[in-house]
């Protein structure tokens, strides 16, 4: 898995690709470990084919630390086989989750 | 947050008691989680709950012991206990023989969830098993075939009370799919079950020269050795390296004397040897003495304990081209080489590549480690917590702790 980080207006965006599952989870988790003040994250899920219990879960982590610091964590651009993992854990209920990341970004803002 | 648990709890010996042991540890480490009352079944005289815990750093844990195993009353009783502590959430951690060993105990302890939500108090199951899915027999409600019949379509109004509850927590998503087709369920969700403790990273270095390529199972039906003994073979007149075939295990029941017959079809084959029967305590040795663990399975019915053993000792796998089985596997997490079923090329193809690889035997072994070690109890924890904040903004509700703080 590949993950690219850039800034845009403040919010953080982290773009991953390929398959986020247990074996690639500790890039994203050292990334939030890193940056323990971070509070306007975008996760781009463009390029994710496969997620496993393992990349929720590093998710939901990264969403807690958000909401900690008095932010919080949006997702973009999830491909159809990560949004039936989404829907079967209800957590496209849980997290706030945009077409395309453009407008996860201003989601900030308004 | 403050939290009710309806749930058995040691030393009571109900099912179940081993997995709230474990959850509620793991929630009582939980910054956004004040206080834990456990909803727990009353113990005989010579027994006793722990007392009340109130460790720094810690949720502090109250256990009230407030229904019995058996008892007719029991979703009353618990309706009162909650509301006499007036939880932010109530998580019912049940499944179908949870109250009681008979139909119509066990059927009204069931409506708990929904009595206590009749309270104000945000409800959420955690269901550990559906009517569907139950061999009534095993379960201990079977009877002749119109008793049954009676029972389940009991058990679907049942199962349409307790998706009463604000939220329904299932660990299998085949569940999900039933709940949400059967019953047009909208608020269930999938929650792994999640590891109760951490598995310690073993080793990956190998203890000896001998490269093993080990099996290790009940053969003679769907495991069979033939074609592994064949890829051996050409294995060992194709690398240097010393190898050493490990059969570990003893006929299927219903193949009895099928690895003696192998055993002597395959005499030429030098270093093959049959373990016979594996005794527990001999079990971590076998798999980590071995380079690679094979799996000459013709057919499966989904996934493969063996395979999480592999994985949870780091093993490198061959596994076999069958069905859908790679696709499953491969959702679990793991991974290895795959070889075309009863093809003893195919198969040496597939254990050559870590023979003359050790990193990449490592590095598939590692994957496979992580895969057997599972979501961690922790993590599906805050699972649960992202719900319950989410249903207790959705319905408005203010947590008890919070109120606590603005006054």
């Amino acid at each position: 898995m590949e993950l690219i980080h850039r800034t845009v207006n403040s919010v953080d965006v982290l773009e991953l690709s390929g398959r986020f599952d247990a074996y690639e989870v500790p890039m994203v988790v050292e990334w939030f470990e890193a940056n323990p003040d971070v509070k306007q994250v975008v996760v781009n899920l463009h390029g994710v084919g496969f997620i496993d219990s393992s990349g929720l879960s590093a998710l939901v982590k990264g969403l807690k630390r958000c909401r900690q610091n008095n932010g919080d964590l949006y997702l973009s651009n999830p491909q159809q086989a990560v949004s039936i993992i989404f829907e079967l854990t209800r957590f496209d209920k849980a997290f706030s989750i945009y077409d395309e990341v453009q407008n996860a970004i201003e989601g900030f803002s308004t | 947050m403050r939290i009710a648990l309806v749930t058995t709890y040691p030393p009571s010996r109900g099912s179940l008691n081993e997995y709230a042991y474990h959850f509620i540890n793991h929630l009582r480490t939980k910054p956004e989680v004040k206080e834990i009352f456990v909803l727990a079944d009353e113990l005989p005289t010579d027994s006793a709950y722990p007392p009340d815990d109130a460790s720094s750093g810690l949720a502090s844990l109250k256990i009230i012991p407030c229904w019995q195993f058996g008892d007719w009353r029991n979703a009353l009783r618990i309706r009162k206990a909650v509301r006499q502590i007036k939880p932010d959430v109530v998580l019912f951690n049940l499944q179908f023989a949870t109250f009681a060993d008979k139909r119509i105990s066990g059927a009204l302890g069931l409506l708990a969830p929904w009595m206590a939500k009749s309270s104000r108090t945000l409800s959420a199951v955690l269901l550990h098993n559906i009517m569907e899915t139950v061999d009534l027999n095993k379960a201990g409600f079977g009877g002749n075939q119109l008793l049954e019949n009676v029972t389940r379509i009991a058990g679907n109004l049942f199962t349409r009370m307790l998706l009463k509850a604000d939220l329904v927590a299932v660990t299998i998503p085949k569940y999900v799919d039933i709940l949400t087709e059967k019953y047009g369920a909208k608020h269930v969700v999938l929650a792994p079950h999640g590891a109760f403790e951490e598995i310690p990273e073993p080793s990956y270095d190998l203890p000896n020269d001998v490269i093993q390529i080990m099996t290790f199972g009940k053969f003679g039906t769907y495991k069979t050795v033939g074609a592994l003994i064949e890829a051996f073979q050409q294995l060992q007149e194709t690398h240097s390296q010393p190898l050493e075939l490990v059969i570990a295990g003893t006929d299927s029941p219903n193949t009895p004397g099928y690895l003696d017959g192998i055993r002597k079809q395959y005499a030429h084959v030098k270093n093959v040897r049959y373990t016979g029967y594996v005794r527990e305590e001999e079990v971590p040795r076998i798999f980590s003495e071995a380079a690679v663990v094979a799996f000459p399975y013709n057919s499966t019915t989904g996934s493969s304990g063996v395979l999480h053993q592999a994985g949870s000792y780091g093993k490198a796998v061959v596994l076999p081209k069958l069905g859908d089985f790679a696709e499953l596997i491969t959702e679990e997490g793991y991974t290895g080489e795959f070889f075309e079923p009863d093809d003893p090329q195919s198969m040496a193809t597939a254990i050559a590549k870590f023979i003359e690889n050790p990193e990449y035997r490592r590095q598939l072994g590692t994957q496979n480690y992580i895969a057997a070690s599972g979501l961690p109890m922790n993590e599906v924890v805050d699972w649960y917590l992202l719900h319950f904040d989410r249903l207790l903004a959705k319905y408005n509700f203010t947590p008890v702790s919070k109120a606590q703080e603005a006054h």
